[in-house]
């Protein structure tokens, strides 16, 4: 078992590699003039494009480039994201809490919810119940992300006068939070509500996460009902099922404690898309909802070139998928005897 | 020498597991009511690519995937007789723009998917098949494209090669195919081992032969679901990318480019706040069924040709 | 779940409100809050040359003085309590204010107005505003303290003998008379800053020795911390969220009305909307095409018909690159467009008689803009008030287009690809109308549209791939030496790039700039007025006009041009909020 992890944790170095060299191959594309637009926002700044390409080794050949890059990475300086005007790893450091505040609502919303749809699906396999759950379920995911959001935003904000506003707090609570009365611990917004024991930055905080949380929740449900109901109904089936039903226990039983737990385990590997699925649904979330976490910001970067933080963001979003992908195969490993022991 | 008519006998009896299963395939989507609503928006939308330049005539000499516009006017008009779905902000037509989108969204869907699907099965082939070292370079190589936020990969992609749909295409087909050639070497691998190929090769089938007569029709299955369900899954992606910017061209009959027309329209006059409902409904209606139409399918193909769900 | 919700759309229904008397309480009385897409790029006023950084920079630290009101040339003193200009034009000598304070209870004193000053000279980072010292100090034609290759130029003695303490007075030593000098000193870049204070934070110690190490720095040293003398202190800046500033109480006039100003990044129109409507927002950014949804709404006021000193044209390239993807053949054959096209002035006149600006203004611009003659536009001093225009005449663009290249461009004909930066709908606009008109001429003119993303597009217009460009310009200071310079100079910032060299429009630019007489001034700028409509190098397409919006609840907000910031926010000091 140790033996596995540690062959698994070596294996991310040749993909974080891989990451860093793809995107530096992307930087072959680019001209240094268009690098250099990143640093020229108006005309009179044209007159300069030729010396601020030296400046900031533009033109430099790419493994030159490259070398630069890589010995400030090792010396933890993963460089300025001239997008947001912050250092790289400060950057993330910022916008993480906010990204992690969705998710820790969406993610088990997405999986509680996507389970027990599921589970009445594969229960009431082929009656009306189970179409017409399926069918919910897909028509969740065939919505466009941003179209939901922009639709929900127009609904709750719009005609019900600001009831679920965009962003993250409101013009008060955003004053009291960054006053000496308040201590920003996690700067979650909700989980220092409640440290700070104060309910109504708590109210204002969930009033504004109950628009983007329900678009990212919407579109994902069906990537977990589906795993849930077609491992129920395949476990439905088995030989220890069956003989469970014929020594007289009773449907309920049955479905919940014997076809239920075994489930749940493809459930687990869901767990690892679900996340680069929420992460690419929170890119698109947080743009409609201007709701300034790592997704909006890597956008933002994208669009405008910023290099230095569209690597930033990938090696670690790409690290965060690899490791979350090593704890879902130990947790299978684990729950799985068959997968441990062979 | 067999007689013609002895030959085709046996070449019917090979074949006839392969049409009962298939008799049955086509039951289950018959009875799966699912399976026919999305079969059913599926050809309506083929319907309405086809006879696009029926419904909405292009004008003489332009390239007619360029919507028609009267003038800049930037207010969008509601639906009137002249334009059935009323017109975006610039004045194009939307009821031009939603038809001729469909064939762009075709367009889109089959390349993308056909692109990645053949370079999935090549490469998934090959790993799967000659396994060793081969087989751990290519998974490696997926594996980074795998753990790449894809999002970000198709915009830093795009960027590269100037925002156009070409871009988005090509884009796509490089983000899309690892998953193909994940699956593909996945039902190389648990088919590799199974007697009958080893009989085959035996016999003294070359490993082409091998592959296609016997490893790829075993495969079909999954493909066919996960084809399906990408076909909505890249329109989706696609619109998403117009609306961040990085897709077709202001004018262009694509769905998410509409879309992005109407980003600043959501919200109307006060006192009438949907004033501008149909800038942003009606493109993504489309886009919607659309993806819905190729999810159900999708769906219900992963019910009907799962073995081990099959027969309950 | 179906009860979940059904109970949230009762509390939602409930929550509704319906009576609209509700909007007369005002929200947030002592605080404005701004809502807008752009962001400051850097808090250091000798590194900020966008106007986001220099709105703020405005209200929180203060310059010699100030443009008076909405006036461009008339000033009234800040730091400064009244100055002097010698007759020769040379030496500027401000007596500078006492008992003013920084925020951080330092006194200000003359020398923190010269440290200023050398501060930014020492620094002049690239793309920097620090030109604007450099051009009148150190002499007419440096843009830099450093030479192409990036080594210092200037010598420290020319930085420190050009302004200097003398008693309770600052007095600045010009190379030669340079006519908009004061203009540039009453903006934000000629910001006053705490020399202690500077140096504590690690900036420049003020010694010859340090210059270099000081010079043209990869990030600004002031970035994240103000120390002004203005009537705000900055409290936060969230990156990519907002900006708070907070009063200064101890300000050396009357403390502000307002408590704090929110300034806030939020791109989707649909939310800066919404915020507005509900009185969440007090002043918003609106993209010309949605100003028509807020105007006669209640509670909302809307100031129309803001003259603005910024203008819009389209250069043509004389010396297209013979790489361009653009030019199809590259030769008069129909199929292509040749590289000295533009260089033909019967070609440029064919053009500038296509343009049709009736209907650019109206649909481009809804009606808010005009046609200006030249790059010395209106509000500009000297501007020619018989300057001649070039107007839609289909019967003069066919003659010149029949003349041009000895009329082999009307027998074969041209394809030209006519690049927008993808965003901008005006332009994207101007070159639809060009091609409508162009190619109703001759059925062998075609035109192609194409969208390129801006950093492609500047990539292109740099290595001088494209036929044509559109470019804009703001102000710098209210002088035509500005104008003329971008437009029409050979080394001119929007020029630079079509490769139109005229020797008289470079030595009328230079004597214009240095010329003390008034007289003699407008003779040069009306000479180049003429010169343009002669040569028609670039053809002007507009100068826009400006609207505000604010909630009514809202007073004292004044508009001036050259303030950074306006016309949507700009100077915080007098507003306050109330009915």
């Amino acid at each position: 078992m140790r033996s596995y992890i540690i062959r698994r944790l070596l294996l991310l170095i040749p993909v974080l590699l891989g990451i860093i060299i793809l995107t530096f191959t992307i930087l072959q594309f680019f001209d240094p003039v268009q690098r250099a637009s990143l640093y020229v926002t108006n005309p009179r700044q044209f007159r300069d494009i030729p010396a601020i390409i030296q400046k900031y080794h533009l033109n430099d050949p790419v493994y030159v480039q490259f070398y630069y890059w890589i010995k400030e990475v090792l010396r933890g300086n993963l460089g300025w994201s001239k997008s947001i005007n912050l250092p790289v790893t400060d950057a993330i450091i910022y916008f993480l809490p906010a990204t992690l505040e969705l998710f820790i609502f969406a993610v088990p919303l997405t999986i509680l919810i996507g389970i027990r749809l599921g589970r009445i699906s594969a229960v009431h396999r082929d009656k009306p119940v189970d179409h017409v759950t399926r069918g919910l379920a897909i028509a969740g995911y065939s919505l466009p992300t941003f179209w939901l959001g922009l639709m929900l935003l127009m609904v709750f904000y719009g005609f019900f006068s600001g009831l679920f506003p965009p962003e993250r707090l409101g013009t008060a609570a955003d004053a009291f939070v960054n006053s000496a009365a308040f201590t920003r611990y996690t700067r979650i917004n909700s989980l220092d509500a409640i440290l700070n024991l104060k309910p109504w930055i708590l109210l204002d905080a969930l009033r504004h996460l109950v628009l983007p949380v329900i678009t990212l929740t919407v579109v994902n449900i069906a990537f977990v009902m589906r795993i849930m109901r077609s491992s129920m109904l395949e476990s439905l089936g088995k030989g220890y099922v069956v003989t469970a039903k014929a020594k007289g226990l009773d449907e309920k039983t049955v479905i919940n404690k014997h076809a239920g737990r075994t489930a749940l385990i493809p459930v687990i590997t869901v767990a690892g898309y679900l996340v680069s699925g929420l992460m690419a649904g929170a890119v698109i979330t947080e743009t409609v909802f201007t709701y300034k976490g790592l997704g909006w910001w890597s956008v933002n970067a994208a669009i405008q070139l910023d290099i230095p933080a569209v690597l930033g963001f990938s090696i670690f979003v790409g690290t965060i998928v690899v490791l979350t992908n090593l704890v879902v195969d130990l947790l299978y490993a684990y729950v799985d005897p068959r997968i441990r022991l062979g | 020498m067999e007689s013609l008519s002895n030959r085709w006998n046996k070449f019917k009896a090979s074949m006839a597991p392969r049409v009962r299963e298939l008799k049955f395939s086509l039951r289950r989507i018959k009875d799966s009511p699912l399976s026919i609503v999305g079969i059913s928006i599926i050809i309506v939308f083929a319907a309405i690519a086809l006879l696009a330049p029926v419904l909405a005539r292009p004008q003489s000499s332009r390239d007619p995937y360029l919507i028609p516009h009267e003038g800049f006017s930037p207010t969008p008009r509601p639906p009137n007789e002249n334009h059935r779905f009323g017109t975006t902000q610039g004045q194009y037509d939307i009821y031009y723009g939603v038809i001729w989108g469909t064939r762009t969204a075709f367009r889109v869907s089959i390349l993308v998917v056909g692109s990645a699907l053949l370079i999935g099965l090549v490469i998934g082939c090959i790993a799967g098949y000659y396994g060793g070292i081969v087989d751990e370079v290519f998974m490696r190589i997926t594996d980074i494209f795998l753990a790449f936020p894809y999002i970000i990969l198709i915009m830093a992609f795009v960027t590269a090669m100037g925002a156009s749909l070409d871009s988005v295409l090509k884009a796509l087909i490089i983000v899309w195919w690892p998953s193909y050639a994940r699956l593909i070497r996945a039902e190389v691998l648990s088919v590799r081992e199974e007697d009958y190929i080893e009989a085959a090769k035996a016999v003294g089938g070359s490993d082409f032969r091998v592959i296609t007569r016997h490893v790829l029709p075993n495969s079909i299955y999954p493909v066919l679901v996960m084809a399906s369900l990408d076909m909505g899954a890249i329109v989706l992606t696609a619109a998403a990318m117009s609306f961040l910017g990085l897709g077709a061209p202001v004018g262009y009959a694509d769905w998410g480019q509409m879309i992005s027309f109407s980003r600043n329209w959501i919200v109307g006059p006060p006192g009438n706040p949907f004033a501008y409902w149909y800038t942003v409904v009606i493109p993504g209606l489309f886009i919607f069924f659309f993806v819905l139409g190729w999810s159900l399918l999708g769906d219900a193909f992963r019910d009907i040709l799962d073995p081990k769900l099959r027969r309950r | 779940m179906l009860v979940v919700v059904v109970v949230v759309g009762a509390v939602a229904i409930s929550m509704r409100k319906t009576t609209p008397a509700e909007n007369r309480v005002v929200k947030n009385p002592d605080t404005l809050v701004y809502e807008t897409i752009g962001e400051m790029e850097s808090l250091d006023p000798a590194w900020a040359y966008d106007t986001a950084s220099g709105e703020v920079i405005l209200n929180v630290y203060e310059p010699l003085l100030l443009f008076k009101g909405g006036s461009t040339d008339e000033f009234e003193p800040r730091i400064a309590e009244s100055w002097t200009i010698s007759d020769d034009g040379l030496t500027y000598t401000f007596k500078i204010r006492t008992g003013v304070k920084f925020q951080n209870g330092d006194i200000l004193t003359p020398q923190d107005v010269v440290y200023s000053i050398k501060r930014a000279m020492v620094q002049d980072r690239d793309g920097g505003p620090v030109w604007m010292f450099l051009e009148p100090l150190i002499g007419v034609g440096t843009y830099s303290t450093r030479d192409s290759d990036g080594n210092i130029s200037i010598p420290f003695e020319q930085i420190n003998n050009a302004v200097t303490v003398e008693g309770d007075s600052v007095v600045f030593h010009l190379k030669q008379p340079y006519g908009p000098f004061i203009q540039i000193l009453a903006q934000t870049w000629a910001s006053i800053v705490d020399e202690n204070w500077c140096i504590a934070q690690g900036d420049w110690p003020g010694t010859a020795e340090t210059y270099e190490n000081f010079n043209n720095p990869q990030t600004p040293p002031l970035q994240e911390k103000m120390n002004g003398t203005g009537p705000f202190k900055l409290d936060r800046w969230e990156h990519g969220v907002q900006i708070v500033l907070m009063r200064n109480d101890n300000y050396w006039r009357t403390p502000a009305k307002l408590k704090s100003v929110v300034i806030k990044k939020v791109d989707e129109w649909t939310d800066r909307k919404l915020a507005l409507l509900a009185g969440d927002a007090d002043f918003v950014y609106i993209p010309r095409a949605n100003v028509l949804e807020v105007e006669n709404l209640e509670g909302i006021r809307m100031i129309k018909d803001l003259p603005t000193l910024a203008a819009d044209a389209v250069f043509f390239n004389f010396e297209i690159n013979d790489n361009s993807e653009y030019i199809g053949s590259g030769k008069l054959d129909g199929n292509g467009t040749p590289t000295n096209f533009f260089s033909d002035k019967d070609v440029r006149l064919g053009f500038a008689y296509s343009f049709d600006w009736d209907t650019y203004i109206r649909e481009a611009l809804l009606g808010e803009g005009k046609q200006p003659a030249s790059p010395v536009i209106d509000g500009l001093p000297y501007v020619d008030p018989n300057a001649k225009k070039y107007s839609l005449n289909p019967a003069q663009a066919e003659n010149h287009f029949r003349q041009a290249f000895g009329g082999a461009l009307w027998e074969n004909g041209f394809k030209l690809t006519l690049l927008y930066n993808t965003g901008n709908e005006p332009r994207r606009i101007s070159a639809e109308i060009f091609k409508q008109n162009i190619e109703n001429l001759n059925p062998k003119f075609s035109i192609e549209i194409v969208g390129r993303d801006w950093p492609t597009y500047l990539r292109d217009m740099v290595a001088g791939n494209l036929s044509m460009y559109n470019l804009g310009w703001q102000a710098d200071f209210p002088d035509p030496h500005n104008f003329v310079s971008a437009f029409m100079s050979s080394g001119g910032s929007l020029s630079m790039f079509q490769h139109y060299n005229n020797p008289l429009v470079d030595n009328l630019i230079n004597s214009g700039i240095i010329e003390p007489d008034p007289a003699k001034r407008q003779t040069i700028y009306y000479q180049l007025q003429q010169i343009y409509y002669d040569d028609v190098p670039s053809l002007m397409i507009d100068q826009v006009v400006g609207r505000h919006v604010e909630r009514d609840w809202v007073n004292g907000w004044y508009y001036n041009p050259i303030i950074p910031g306006t016309p949507w926010g700009g100077d915080y000091y007098p507003v306050w909020k109330g009915y």
